[in-house]
């Protein structure tokens, strides 16, 4: 039984993680608290049904598509939202403030497009493997796959380009990465594109196991929140780690309590952080900006 | 004339909460997203009291303003010192730790069943407030003294310290005052007055559940205090009258229910930003906020 939930929570962890790894490169590089995030989580999905349940395209195309078009929107959500703020150059409270605002249209556009209600992407029971007593479903199996093939990639692609060491740049000082030729906006334009894709990946993984509705993209970004908070920011790899905590964590916490409870824990241990280690688990310690 | 007098009352409770949201927002630049959760306490407490020990008005809106109060010192003393997106995220996590604990004690809040049947408090003995007059005048009352008292703190000098804070925090170190002790004062103080607010609404309605007091709702006050405008006291008061009459001008256009809900919150997002980047000082502001 325990080993089932910490299972489990493993691979509830990978989902968080990729979700967690988008955010947090958006808020490691341009410092924007990027509550619009939330939605591209669920706008993938809903493209995937479009194009798969209503056009009957094939999953690996139909995901392809939805992919695409949500580093599109991811794009140009940089392209008329934050960047013509950063030009007037608005305090990050403004930005954060908009960014609310870009959730509130598009989760609602979607409401008003598909509904409400939860929309089931694949009907049926999916089939599931057995070891001894430990039951994980083919689903399960993909998540936990995809995540972590794509973690790896993502910091074969970190060690192996200047990336990282750029984004860092454009974080510390922007008028200096200028002086170096750095190209600013199309950098963005890219790390927002990167995060669209984790954030239609993680999506896609969930919706296809039990289902979408136009609200389930809130709660993820504050699993993400956290295990960014948790693991640390300023580095990459650090949302990576707190989402493994907080999936077992969750996890096991419907072994002792009942899974309602499960938020109140994540919270007070994302308060308890805040406070006494808010540079998280293997973060660095910040500048106040 | 009923329907014209709820959305007054409406307004009212609105005016309430975004002019003590403005005390944190406006005048410290803290942007506090759990005033739904205090709200909701100050509701909550007001159910219990008036339902389980049968209070008459005064102690009750005073025992309601006291433990949210109490609440929101120690929330405040322990997320005041966090900076930026980090004091954000730390009144985020209360919120949702609030109404988690709102939604799931069922044996004190009955969960999301909610508590219906509040009973109409008594003021002297001899007042019953009841009906949709009563409430109205009982609801004006309120907010000109909530309106009095917070005109009088943003023009002392607790006040101007506070907008010294808001403006340069460290020339107000180098001048000798301990401003953590005057940004958890001006938080708990605001907490106090949100409580007004809840009593209000769970006497009026008469029937609160866990949803009126979620994430969403702390948005939507925080939006209505951006909207209208910060620092000020004319400000929050335009913005709760926009937000609230905003949803009933679009019932005239004739837009079927399960559509104006989604396209209410579509124009509040749209407005959102629209005065984020051209009038981040909101409608009546005198305060860009930053």
């Amino acid at each position: 039984m325990l080993l089932q939930l910490f299972l489990n929570g493993i691979i509830y962890g990978s989902i968080i993680a990729i979700v967690a790894l988008g955010f947090a490169l958006v808020y490691n590089t341009t410092r924007i608290f990027h509550i619009a995030y939330a939605v591209l989580y669920t706008f993938a999905p809903y493209n995937f049904f479009t194009f798969h349940t209503n056009h009957g395209l094939n999953v690996g195309f139909a995901a392809l598509l939805a992919i695409v078009s949500t580093i599109l929107l991811s794009m140009i959500i940089e392209l008329t939202v934050y960047k013509p703020l950063q030009r007037k150059k608005s305090s990050l409270n403004q930005v954060l403030i908009s960014s609310i605002g870009v959730m509130i249209i598009i989760t609602n556009l979607l409401a008003l497009f598909y509904g409400n209600e939860t929309k089931m992407i694949n009907p049926g029971i999916s089939g599931s493997l057995l070891f001894g007593n430990i039951l994980i479903t083919n689903n399960q199996v993909i998540q936990v796959t995809v995540s972590l093939f794509l973690i790896i990639l993502f910091f074969l692609f970190l060690k192996y380009s200047k990336f990282g060491l750029i984004t860092r740049a454009l974080r510390d000082d922007e008028n200096l990465s200028k002086v170096f030729a750095i190209n600013i906006p199309g950098l963005r334009l890219f790390v927002f594109g990167l995060s669209g894709l984790f954030a239609a990946i993680g999506g896609l993984l969930v919706a296809y196991d039990v289902g979408i509705d136009p609200y389930v993209g809130m709660p993820m970004l504050l699993n993400a929140f956290v295990a960014l908070i948790i693991g640390g920011t300023g580095k990459f790899y650090t949302p990576v780690i707190g989402a493994f905590v907080i999936g077992i964590l969750q996890s096991l916490s419907i072994w002792q309590f009942s899974s309602n409870w499960s938020q109140v824990i994540t919270f007070i241990l994302l308060i308890g952080f805040l406070i006494f280690r808010p540079q998280g688990l293997a973060g660095e310690l910040q500048r106040e900006v | 004339m009923n329907y014209i007098l709820h959305i007054l009352i409406m307004i009212n409770i609105y005016i309430i909460l975004t002019t003590s949201a403005n005390l944190v927002v406006g005048m410290v630049n803290l942007l506090s997203v759990g005033q739904a959760a205090f709200y909701g306490i100050g509701a909550y407490v007001t159910a219990l009291v008036l339902i389980v020990l049968g209070l008459p008005l005064f102690p009750s809106i005073l025992l309601s303003m006291l433990v949210t109060a109490l609440l929101g010192f120690i929330i405040g003393i322990t997320s005041i010192r966090l900076k930026g997106d980090y004091f954000v995220l730390a009144t985020l996590g209360f919120q949702i730790i609030i109404y988690t604990i709102l939604n799931n004690w069922i044996s004190v809040t009955k969960g999301p069943y909610g508590i219906p049947g509040i009973p109409a408090p008594e003021a002297l003995g001899f007042i019953k407030i009841s009906g949709i007059y009563g409430f109205f005048i009982f609801s004006l009352i309120l907010l000109v003294f909530v309106i009095f008292v917070f005109y009088r703190l943003i023009h002392s000098p607790f006040g101007r310290a506070l907008k010294g804070i808001r403006d340069d925090e460290t020339a107000m170190l180098a001048l000798g005052r301990n401003t953590t002790q005057l940004k958890t004062q001006a938080f708990t103080i605001s907490c106090a007055f949100t409580a007004i607010s809840g009593f209000l609404y769970a006497s009026y309605i008469t029937y609160i559940d866990p949803t009126s007091f979620n994430l969403d709702e702390s948005i939507f006050i925080v939006s209505a205090v951006l909207i209208g405008g910060t620092g000020n006291i004319k400000g929050p008061i335009m913005g709760a009258v926009f937000v609230v009459i905003l949803p009933e001008l679009l019932r005239f256009i004739g837009l079927p229910d399960n559509i104006a809900a989604n396209m209410r919150l579509i124009i509040y997002g749209f407005a959102l930003c629209m005065f984020m980047y051209f009038r981040p000082q909101g409608i009546a502001g005198e305060y860009k906020f930053l």
